[in-house]
């Protein structure tokens, strides 16, 4: 796959300005010498007179399919890496018409009107200023015309909605594309009696030729096994071609080093019961009923590659058949399945039977490493805390029990005062989670600067090199705020407490009484900011911006603008709703943070991929630390950074865009 | 001097298409232009009533630099390629192109509406011809293709009544 500028999520870097800037110079000049910086040749089309227009659209839709249908089979283009613009039939048909009418009596369109303005044409930049004023005035009749753009499908291709193979429909248009052709020099020939055409010229019998032919390639091309990686098929005979070859399969060592890789665009899915999963299962698979298979997959509709596996191999084959009939494009099952995966990529050297090389045998004690061990059931079994050990994200507090009393082990426990002073976890210091916090530039409850965190932490006698356990009484979002002041310190070695204060005291572990000793430190300040804390100004620059994912993690009533403690309720536009309190588990004794393969299989539905930029917030920066912290530590999001002024801020600044789905009081 | 003939326009077709495929490969993205054009709509919305338009649900979204943004650049291209083209082939001559038989004020005022509707038409459908028709059709897009054939009905329909700008 072809790490594009939008992959990378870089469309707006310099770079990719540049980029631009030189592909729009080989455009003008390729629109410049077929001769559209001329009206009067663009508007010939409509009455007749020269075909210019169809003859060079029409070749460079034919090339450039080609192309990009070459770079499909080879799994250089995908989904992915490249943006598709969605389909809204009412927007674009209304549109389309409207467009027709306008571009008839201007004699122009938007890229021929800049190169007309270049060949000195004055009726072009009249042209383009009109453009300009009649995309203001959209934006004026937004609210108005709306509703025509309501109906997103998403990306639709021409094949899909005819139900026939990507090929045949490439092969077919290919040959209107020709017909066309011959039509227009036809045409041109007796209607303008152009005698320079290319109407029967042994330049026009070789260029057809070329075309259909390279067509025709492409149905070898897509057929080839292992091209199915990037593209499926919905025909009954590309599916039957799909299975004859394999390329419906995905292979366990693949799959094995993708996954270690950490590569996010893979969704793996165990189809098998609730309680063989909770048994054991593959790390980073997901559990779906088959049943539920399309419902829950609907937001990975061709979108990167989903996998799936249970004990054999049939379910998987009749459901992945089942939902390429459904227009899944992007579904395999794991070769040999679970067992497959186990005996290839998991079974101890020592136990092959024929001899290993070694380059296999250490990606297998590699593959081992990473998919037998679970980061939070199974605790780190060296006994010293040394920083080479890796520290969960969450500490289960048996694993925490055994560790109590080492040196470089920091426990800060941010209950009330009273509930500390009447038992806490032995050698545990108190901390009022507020003293982190306060008013900054005017605005409150910031995150207080590193300057003064680094104050508190060596008043605390912490050390970078220390392995912090933060200890909540009942706010998960206490805990995970206190972790977002060690990174904004840069102290990555910080763990909380899985189930807090209270699921220690509901197994009856031993509470302390005494006050710790504690010798302050000089705990240094980083000399950059961190890269994680954003403003409204990166908020609003987010805002529209393809792949980028704005996440209000306040409760629903908020987000709508049904409640509201300021001054303007409701949300940011195109901003995704899911309310912290999702993410916790209310038992009868403590809370817990939902389980892992939940939260995973939840976000993956609102944010595309790991790597995909996120902006959390919610009012005042606390409840949308624990969703970073969800997202970042839990999950493995790569991208995630946090507006902690939130909706103080954006409600209080009148400039700043709100969505509202409840109607504001008239004045 | 005599400006030289155009392109054999199959040429010049392959060399829109392999442009639009390095698009593709290169971006990840199509060509486009008149979200270029919206942008310095917005720029210029901005200008005279900032609070209006950060309030405003489509240019709202867009931000405070509207211009920064790949497109802007790419449509900077196509003026100076189609300069440097239209330079070397002596075909820059400053004129209102139309019909003999059509006042050149008549001329302009077609292509002010015109260019009006076509500005607010692009933002509807979310793309032109050069993003939509030729990038998504190429594409093999289904939307993008009924925009295609949208803009000829459009373009059939009308072409009757606005004939005369181009009489002789």
């Amino acid at each position: 796959m072809i790490n594009t500028f939008f992959n990378s999520g870089s469309l707006d870097s310099p770079a990719a300005f540049l980029a631009s800037f030189l592909i729009g110079i080989a455009f003008g000049v390729a629109l410049e010498c077929a001769g559209f910086g001329s009206s009067r040749r663009l508007a010939g089309i409509f009455y007749f007179r020269d075909m210019a227009v169809l003859k060079v659209m029409f070749t460079a839709v034919i090339v450039a399919m080609l192309g990009v249908s070459y770079a499909k089979s080879f799994g250089w283009v995908t989904l992915d890496n490249v943006y598709f613009l969605h389909t809204l039939y009412a927007a674009q048909i209304v549109g389309g018409l409207i467009f027709g009418v306008g571009f008839v009596m201007g004699g122009w369109c938007p890229g021929t009107a800049a190169v007309g303005v270049a060949s000195g044409k004055i009726d072009a930049l009249v042209f383009l200023a009109g453009a300009v004023g009649g995309s203001i005035l959209y934006n004026e009749f937004y609210p108005v015309v709306a509703p025509l753009t309501a109906n997103d499908r998403g990306v639709v291709f021409g094949f899909e909605s005819l139900g026939v193979s990507e090929a045949g429909f490439a092969f077919f248009f290919t040959l209107i594309a020709v017909g066309c052709f011959w039509g227009a020099e036809f045409i041109e020939r007796k209607r303008a009696g152009a005698t320079n055409g290319y109407w029967n010229s042994r330049f026009l019998k070789v260029f057809s030729s070329v075309l259909v032919i390279g067509a025709f390639g492409l149905f070898a091309a897509q057929t080839r096994p292992g091209a199915a990686h990037a593209e499926g098929a919905v025909s009954e005979e590309s599916l039957l071609a799909d299975i004859q070859g394999g390329a419906d399969h995905f292979g366990a060592q693949e799959l094995a080093d993708r996954l270690m890789g950490g590569d996010a665009s893979i969704m793996l899915v165990d189809i098998r019961t609730p309680e063989e999963y909770s048994g054991f299962h593959v790390r980073t698979a997901i559990n779906i009923q088959v049943s539920d298979l399309p419902e829950r997959l609907a937001l990975r509709k061709n979108q990167g590659v989903i996998v799936l596996y249970s004990n054999g191999m049939t379910h998987p084959a009749q459901a992945r058949d089942s939902l390429t009939r459904l227009g899944f494009r992007n579904v395999f099952q794991l070769t040999d399945g679970l067992q497959g995966f186990l005996d290839t990529c998991l079974r101890p050297v020592s136990l092959h039977d024929g001899p290993v090389s070694p380059a296999l045998a250490a990606k297998i004690r590699a593959w081992r490493e990473f998919f037998l061990s679970t980061p939070v059931a199974s605790p780190a079994k060296t006994s010293i805390l040394t920083s080479a050990e890796p520290l969960p994200a969450e500490v289960e507090t048996g694993w925490l029990a055994q560790k109590l009393g080492r040196e470089d082990l920091k426990l800060i426990d941010l209950r009330s005062q009273p509930e500390y002073n009447g038992g806490h976890i032995l050698g545990a210091q108190s901390l009022n989670i507020e003293s982190l916090r306060g008013n900054v530039n005017g605005l409150p409850s910031m995150l207080l600067p590193a300057r003064l965190l680094a104050e508190h932490f060596s008043l605390l006698g912490l050390r970078p090199d220390d392995s912090i356990v933060v200890i909540w009484g009942d706010k998960i979002q206490d805990a995970t705020l206190f972790g977002l002041a060690c990174e904004r310190l840069g102290h990555q070695r910080y763990a909380i407490l899985r189930g807090g204060y209270s699921k220690w005291l509901s197994e009856k572990r031993p509470q302390d009484t005494r006050l710790p000793i504690v010798t302050a430190t000089r705990y240094p300040v980083p000399e950059k900011s961190d890269d994680f804390t954003v403003g409204a100004k990166d908020v609003l620059a987010a805002i529209g911006k393809p792949g980028t994912v704005i996440l209000d993690v306040r409760p629903a009533d908020f987000f709508t603008g049904k409640k509201r403690d300021e001054a303007r309720g409701g949300h940011v536009p195109g901003a995704f709703n899911r309310s912290f309190s999702d993410d916790v588990t209310k038992g009868e004794q403590f809370s817990t943070l939902k389980p892992v393969p939940e939260l995973a299989e939840a976000y993956s539905r609102l944010i595309p991929m790991k790597g995909s930029p996120v902006i959390v917030h919610c009012r005042t920066g606390h409840q949308a630390s624990q969703t970073y912290f969800v997202l970042t530590r839990l999950l493995g999001y790569t991208r995630v950074r946090w507006y902690d002024a939130g909706w103080t801020e954006w409600a209080a600044r009148s400039e700043l865009p709100v969505v509202s789905e409840v109607q504001p009081p008239t004045k | 001097m005599k400006p030289k003939s155009y392109s054999n326009p199959y040429l010049a077709g392959i060399l829109l298409g392999l442009t639009l495929l390095a698009s593709y490969l290169i971006l990840g993205a199509g060509l486009g232009a008149s979200a270029g054009i919206a942008r310095a709509g917005a720029f210029c919305e901005l200008a005279i009533a900032p609070a209006r338009t950060l309030a405003s649900q489509y240019f709202g979204g867009w931000g405070t630099h509207p211009l920064h943004y790949y497109l802007v650049f790419m449509l900077v291209g196509v003026f100076c390629g189609g300069l440097v083209s239209a330079l070397l082939s002596d075909r820059c001559v400053v004129m209102v192109e139309r019909g003999a038989g059509c006042s050149p004020f008549k001329r302009l005022l077609f292509s002010l509406v015109g260019g009006l509707v076509v500005g607010f038409a692009s933002r509807l459908a979310n793309g032109c011809t050069s993003g939509q028709a030729l990038s998504g059709s190429a594409v093999l897009l289904t939307g993008s293709l009924l925009f295609l054939v949208s803009v000829f009905l459009g373009g059939y329909a009308t072409a009757w009544f606005v004939r005369r700008q181009w009489n002789d």
